[in-house]
């Protein structure tokens, strides 16, 4: 394990935000020059009669490295075109209750002088919208945390010779593109780094590192005669790790497989539309996990409070512990302690501490995802750290924890799924994905799409779409290959709120079977 | 907010760290204040004040890039160092246009003072009609108001220099009904702030949400429909996108020819399409560049340029690079989009419909072809069904998956344009119009 303070060396952040987060090594306890300057943000609250404050000052990194091989116009020589970039952002926000409201306020200058100025003006916000309370805000319970928590890695990806990873993404596109029916070809690799510090006048002071890698490889083939072009991608699953994760992506390997698979793709039948079974593999149903169960069992669109935007939920609360959603084998739980998952953190943005708690048991709804400022509206005593802003300048609200599906019996393999379907497809990656406000009806597409006739994987088809209701489509599921197929991916660009937010997150998975789904031919 | 000289100071200590013969600067900073509300009371507020800098240096076509928000001079000099290191590493960009020369900016600000600095006093009375004017029907509102101001600049080694600033405000309402099984929506951009209206715009949400009760299930299929103006944006400011002389040359593009060339020229659409980038029209506020390409290419001088003229392509998307593999002038980048319309009101438009559908807006659209732009969506906060050119009651919502291309080349009918904001993208202005066979393709029973 790397120790901070190295961490912090290797890196070239600016000198203040620096050395506000650099610690002794193995050091339990946050900076104390970010405790004081949290302090003057509680204390300045405190003075304007706030009944309730917190501040985060986060310090985000971003990297990444990417390279393009495209044919030059006129010559159709391969040109490789290459983008680097190392950036990041260093700000603070305050929210505070005052009046019974909340108020929040934002700014990218992190003085003393500034944080008590902007924890004023999320005073001012308070008070003037107390006139349209609809009622008090009221917080569950919390304990007061004074810790340090960071994302296990063993290898600082910050600290990586940049020429080490473009070495290896030129490598990976080259494979990718090493056949002259192969247009276009790409790879692409990325790391971020969210050092957050947070104190509140609950009493906690907690400061954590956020680690998070990712990568993609991909390809286009283009048949000019039929002005049709087709795509592959291979994208590893996004973690938080850090670089030892990357030789497990086996980034050159999968651009090989993806410079057969698109020039396949290209030249693939369009699926025949009708009912089908369907296999999904975990690099596609956790798309349709996070669509169809993660965002019907938020709680704050079951109340009302997303109706604006991303909409409400048919999992109305007088459903809770009742209604069933899937089959019997389908288990579903939210947890942000989750090994390497995009949502997993040591504590939320109200200072709960991370948990895992079922959302789905045997098919029935049976926990909504929570914070503390909604848990008493359905009457729990407790949060279930579900609260999250994506950036410094960002309102925390309630976001999605790692929502994962439980694996089938250990006996279950992929074989079995796929052995016992007459006329299925086989789905692999995310492709197009779309889902009504309130979570009822969607439509999946996806990278790669094989026929399953008589229970064997036959050729590559293409032109899929998926549409069913949600609990349909649970109840449907039959299947689920065993734990030693389970494998979690997720994305980091998942939008609610407004201004909207992205929020990263992860959801594992074995593949699933499920019987007789509306397969449409897309364009 | 960064002021014009402000931001030549910052442009100035960044040269003067500078060791690369070339140095491409971008600033921007922006202040927000915004109001989100729900179940008839405010939710979440905020006031937020943001600013950053993207720094790009190249030597012999190696560049590296940053972005920091970090203004002091010991960050500003780590950011150029770091930028030349990165470009040190990098392999040489073939793609790579030098630094603009010095450009003539036009004056196209469109900046108002009054949405600049408009805080809750201003803000909160149109929340207020919103919600009292729920109550009094017994419904339940939500929605979000917010104004930004922001001023950018951009600057390089070359002397180029520009600075320009915008104001916008936006709100949106949705309006339920107590058990949530009716809903209704509205929506108003405005550069000016004093243009918004809380009070008419919750009238109008309440009154479809009032109308939409107990709709009819129809069967999904093609229908003919009136789509508001709102709906219309949703999915043709989309194809600001797909104008790409680079994909539509490459086979890539629905521009594509088979056997290659593109379909530049040709006539694709009924002569009432004209599709056009009009970064001057007073309702948008602009910055006065726009397009280019990406990094240092980017900063060409704001122009207009019309992608589609009474149905024919009349111009493809090239940027700084690929314009000159093309031998080609760089256009604008497709967006600040208006599609224009004609005279009639929506009303007449219905009018005129024999059998159809009104739909208010589109929502959670994604991509299924990019290649013939197709899209997949929803109808959302207000499906009405249209008999003998009246609208008659309320329907299902409806799933659909249809090109915004081929909605535009069945399109028969065409209003008056106005500027809209949907639920997702910045939106454009965009008529109402009516579209023959709008392929439906399952039934949502959201609301």
């Amino acid at each position: 394990m790397l120790s901070r303070r190295k961490f912090i060396q290797s890196s070239t952040a600016t000198a203040f935000a620096e050395r506000l987060f650099a610690a002794q090594a193995d050091s339990k306890r946050p900076n104390q020059e970010l405790e004081s300057l949290g302090g003057v943000a509680l204390a300045e609250a405190k003075k304007l009669k706030a009944t309730y404050c917190d501040i985060r000052i986060i310090r985000y990194r971003r990297q990444f490295v990417t390279v393009r091989l495209n044919p030059e116009r006129g010559t159709g020589k391969t040109l490789e075109v290459p983008n680097i970039a190392d950036g990041g952002s260093f700000g603070f926000g305050v929210r505070v209750i005052a009046d019974g409201c909340w108020g929040f306020a934002a700014s990218p200058i992190v003085t003393k002088a500034e944080i008590a100025r902007i924890t004023g003006e999320a005073v001012t916000v308070a008070r003037a919208n107390a006139v349209l309370k609809q009622r008090p805000v009221q917080l569950a319970p919390v304990k007061a945390y004074r810790d340090r928590w960071q994302t296990p890695f063993e290898k600082d990806p910050f600290s990586v010779p940049i020429e080490e990873r473009l070495e290896l993404i030129r490598t990976a596109a080259a494979a990718a593109k090493k056949d002259k029916r192969v247009f276009s070809a790409g790879c692409s690799l990325s790391f971020a780094s969210e050092d957050k510090y947070f104190a509140s006048s609950e009493g906690s002071s907690i400061q954590q590192l956020n680690l998070q890698t990712s990568a993609q490889v991909n390809a286009t083939a283009v048949d000019v005669a039929k002005a049709l072009s087709k795509s592959r991608r291979y994208v590893p699953p996004p973690v938080t790790a850090g670089y030892e994760y990357v030789p497990i992506m086996n980034l050159v390997e999968n651009a090989a497989r993806v410079r057969e698979e698109v020039i396949e793709h290209l030249a693939a039948p369009p699926v025949t539309a009708g009912k089908k079974d369907l296999v999904l593999l975990p690099n596609h149903l956790w798309l349709t996990i996070h669509e169809s169960l993660g965002h019907s069992t938020e709680l704050d669109r079951a109340l009302g409070y997303e109706a604006n935007y991303a909409g409400t939920s048919f999992l109305t609360t007088d459903k809770l512990g009742k209604a069933r959603i899937g089959s019997d084998i389908v288990n579903v739980w939210g947890d942000r302690t989750t090994a390497r998952g995009l949502a997993t953190i040591g504590y939320d943005d109200d200072g709960v501490k991370a948990t895992k708690f079922p959302i789905i048991e045997k098919g029935i709804f049976k926990h909504y995802q929570t914070i503390r400022d909604q848990a008493h509206l359905i009457g729990e005593k407790e949060s279930r750290g579900c609260c999250f802003a994506d950036d410094w300048s960002s309102v925390p609200f309630q976001r999605m924890p790692n929502v994962w599906l439980e694996p089938g019996k250990a006996t279950t393999s992929l074989d079995d799924l796929i052995g016992d379907i007459e006329d299925g497809i086989l789905i692999d990656g995310d492709g197009s994905f779309s889902i009504d406000q309130q979570r009822y009806n969607f439509q999946f597409g996806g990278d790669a799409f094989w026929a399953i006739k008589k229970g064997k994987r036959a050729g590559m088809v293409s032109q899929v779409a998926y549409q069913s209701r949600t609990t349909d489509f649970w109840q449907a599921c039959d299947a689920i290959a065993g734990p030693a197929y389970w494998q979690q991916w997720g994305a980091t660009n998942d939008g609610k709120g407004e201004p909207p937010q992205s929020n990263s997150v992860s959801h594992g998975c074995s593949p699933a079977r499920f019987r007789q789904i509306n397969v449409i031919q897309t364009d | 907010m960064i002021t014009k000289e402000q931001a030549q100071k910052l442009v100035g200590k960044v040269l003067s760290f500078s060791t690369f013969p070339e140095c491409d600067i971008s600033i921007g900073s922006s202040e927000r204040a915004s109001i989100r509300f729900a179940l008839n009371g405010i939710t979440t507020s905020g006031f937020t004040v943001s600013h950053f800098m993207s720094i790009t240096s190249v030597k012999d076509g190696q560049i590296g890039n940053t972005q920091i928000d970090e203004f002091d001079d010991v960050s500003l000099r780590e950011a150029v160092k770091r930028t030349e290191t990165l470009a040190r590493l990098s392999p040489p960009n073939p793609e790579r246009e030098d630094s603009l020369e010095p450009q003539k900016y036009a004056d196209i600000e469109n900046y108002v003072q009054s949405t600049a600095t408009a805080r809750n006093q201003v803000m909160i009375p149109h929340v207020r009609a919103i919600v009292e004017g729920a109550k009094a029907s017994g419904l339940v509102a939500a929605g979000f108001f917010e104004r930004a101001a922001t001023s950018s600049a951009i600057a390089n080694k070359k002397g180029n220099f520009g600075y320009g600033r915008t104001t916008d405000a936006h709100l949106s309402t949705t309006i339920r009904n107590s058990d949530g099984s009716s809903s209704g929506w509205a929506s108003q951009p405005a550069v000016r702030i004093e243009d918004i209206d809380g009070e008419a715009m919750g009238k109008t949400a309440i009154e479809k949400c009032l109308k939409w009760k107990n709709p009819k299930r129809l069967e999904p299929g093609k229908y003919t429909v009136v789509l508001e103006p709102t709906a219309v944006g949703d999915l043709v400011q989309l194809m600001g996108f797909n104008m790409l002389a680079r994909s539509a040359e490459e086979g890539r593009s629905f521009l594509s020819k088979k056997g290659g060339g593109t379909l530049l020229g040709e006539k694709l659409f009924p002569e009432g399409i004209t599709l056009r980038t009009d970064p001057r029209n007073k309702l948008y506020s602009v910055l006065p560049w726009g397009g280019g390409g990406r990094g240092g290419a980017a900063g060409m001088p704001a122009g207009n340029a019309t992608w589609i003229e009474t149905g024919v392509v009349k111009n493809l998307y090239y940027d700084r690079y690929y314009a000159r593999k093309a031998g080609k002038e760089s256009t604008p980048f497709p967006s600040n989009l208006v599609l224009d319309g004609g005279t009639k009101s929506q009303a007449e438009l219905i009018a005129g419909v024999e059998r159809g559908l009104l739909v208010t807006r589109f929502w959670y659209i994604r991509s299924v072809n990019q290649q013939t732009v197709q899209y997949t969506g929803l109808t959302r906060d207000g499906l009405f069904l249209i008999e003998d050119g009246k609208v008659t009651g309320p329907a299902v919502n409806f799933r659909f998956n249809e090109s915004p291309v081929r909605m535009l080349q069945n399109t028969i009918a065409m209003g008056k344009p106005v500027r809209v904001r949907g639920g997702e993208g910045q939106g454009m202005i965009a008529p109402p119009i009516v579209v023959k066979d709008f392929p439906f393709t399952s039934i949502s029973e959201a609301v």
